[in-house]
């Protein structure tokens, strides 16, 4: 706390200037206390208002005396200094007003709650690996132990890497071809186009998929500028039913520890959309339901279905 | 552009070419399909003009100059078997000063005018095929707008064709088997009007019983 917060701040001083207070506080209280008794009880009138006055000037000066005091340690005291070392949030705590806004101690157990979660749930999914359900030769059961305590975490994941994960997954079909670029910062944008059916916009964090946007291989899928638009929906409705199966997709795979594997199945499943226009329903046989061609693809079968054949 | 497919719908039995439109119309709107203005495609014939035939007798070529109100601002040129151009209006200008080389064939103009629906990704246009003053037939053009490879999606038309079309449906277009997975366009689609243009200007003037 001393070396980081207080530097400039001299905690000696500081505690004899809060000292002063409380002894220029008592000083000022005697003084009215003194007012308030008024002349005490003697022989003469004028011995008394002597008293008084002599009582009162002894309580001034005393007042007098607490205050230079603390003045002068105050300006011993020093400022604090001026930058934040707790950045944004900290400036949540500069809000006085505890009782309507509570938002930084909210943040604050926010924070702490989170950082526990993380680390029981690091623990949990350790243990768990290790009690595999799976007959086949498991290794991650090995790795939990010799896994740090400290977790190295996938959403920091040097940009090289993830380069080198969507090329490789590039060159995995020949009707696929997936297009990087990073116009915004670290995060990568992948414009996927999948024969001459469709474009897909897949917005990533570090490895993780966080959106995607389909739309039609005629569309435009730049805006203005010359940038991806990674947010103006398709014009036709086939599109948009695909897109909104697209989100469900990337909800559905998901692996942690393993995020490239997850990118691998999403592009695997999304590749059976290159028969979108071709291929009928398993279930009802049709080609059209509501106008609409099969827009759903089973997760584990990649299986064509309508939307509301789907089980 | 989607996938097009541009049929002709015969007229139904005992009835005017008015009332089979009226009642294709009907079907359309039953499936659930909104009117969205209307629509027209209309076609002019021009002769090669016989000063540059060569002197060997050969035969004139026919271009048809065409326009389409989905283009508004574009003019297709083509010829039967040979390639389409896509040009701007001024190309209608152009004509004019071509008189010595194409010339046009006198009450040959014919136009098919209609409404346009919605339907899902469909777009279907049900028209009046009239040269002149009469009415000789009825065209189908629907519009498949999310493909635009031809043989992808030929299934799915016809699907879509048969819902509301009952036994009229046709087959495959042949541009379709011409192009296989290339993108599908515009042009290709005039061919089709022009090849539906000149079926019609070669019927009897309104058939009376089921003649397709």
């Amino acid at each position: 706390m001393a070396d980081v917060l207080s530097v400039g701040v001299n905690l000696e001083a500081f505690s004899q200037a809060i000292n002063a207070i409380q002894a220029l506080r008592s000083s000022v209280s005697r003084v009215f206390d003194c007012l308030k008794d008024g002349m005490r009880n003697k022989e003469t009138l004028e011995g008394r208002e002597k008293a008084f006055i002599a009582h009162f000037q002894d309580n001034l000066h005393s007042v007098n005396r607490d205050l230079n005091e603390l003045e002068r340690l105050s300006n011993l005291v020093g400022k604090p200094s001026e930058n934040h070392p707790l950045h944004n949030s900290g400036l949540l705590s500069l809000d006085p007003v505890q009782d309507k806004t509570p938002l930084y101690s909210q943040l604050l157990q926010a924070y702490k709650w989170s950082n526990k979660l993380q680390y029981h749930a690091g623990l949990a999914s350790g243990l768990l690996n290790q009690q595999s359900l799976k007959r086949s030769a498991n290794q991650m059961g090995v790795s939990a132990k010799r896994r740090p305590k400290a977790q190295p975490t996938t959403l920091v994941l040097p940009p090289q890497y993830v380069d080198d994960v969507i090329s490789r997954i590039d060159r995995m079909f020949p009707e696929m071809s997936i297009h990087l670029s990073r116009p915004n910062g670290t995060s990568a944008m992948l414009l996927v186009t999948l024969g001459k059916v469709l474009k897909v916009i897949v917005v990533m964090r570090s490895l993780f998929i966080d959106r995607t946007i389909v739309k039609g291989y005629n569309e435009n899928v730049y805006t203005e500028d010359g940038k991806l638009d990674i947010w103006s929906k398709s014009n036709y409705q086939v599109f948009q039913k695909v897109t909104d199966h697209a989100t469900t997709a990337l909800l559905h795979y998901q692996l942690p520890q393993m995020p490239d594997v997850v990118v691998r199945s999403f592009m695997t499943w999304l590749r059976s959309y290159i028969k979108l226009f071709q291929a009928p329903c398993q279930r009802c046989g049709k080609f059209l339901q509501d106008g609409l061609p099969p827009t759903w693809r089973d997760f584990r079968t990649l299986e064509a279905f309508h939307d509301t054949c789907r089980q | 552009m989607g996938v097009t497919c541009v049929s002709q719908m015969p007229v139904a039995e005992g009835r005017s070419v008015q009332q089979t439109v009226e009642l294709l119309t009907r079907k359309l709107e039953m499936l659930g399909a909104e009117k969205q203005g209307t629509f027209c495609v209309d076609c002019e014939t021009y002769h090669t003009a016989a000063s540059t035939l060569g002197g060997q007798g050969q035969a004139g070529k026919l271009m048809y100059v065409m326009h389409n109100s989905e283009y508004p601002l574009s003019c297709f040129a083509l010829f039967e078997n040979g390639p389409c151009l896509v040009a701007d209006t001024n190309f209608d200008v152009l004509m004019v000063k071509l008189k010595g080389f194409f010339q046009s064939a006198k009450a040959s103009k014919i136009e098919t005018r209609g409404t346009r629906y919605q339907y899902c990704d469909f777009l279907v246009k049900v028209g009046t095929v009239t040269m002149g003053p009469s009415a000789r037939g009825i065209s189908v053009e629907v519009e498949y707008g999310p493909c635009v490879v031809a043989s992808d999606c030929w299934s799915l038309l016809l699907e879509f064709l048969q819902s509301f079309l009952g036994s009229h449906t046709p087959g495959a277009p042949t541009v379709f088997g011409n192009r296989h997975d290339a993108v599908y366009g515009p042009a290709d689609t005039m061919i089709q009007y022009m090849e539906l243009f000149n079926k019609i200007r070669k019927q009897q003037q309104v058939p009376v019983a089921g003649i397709r």
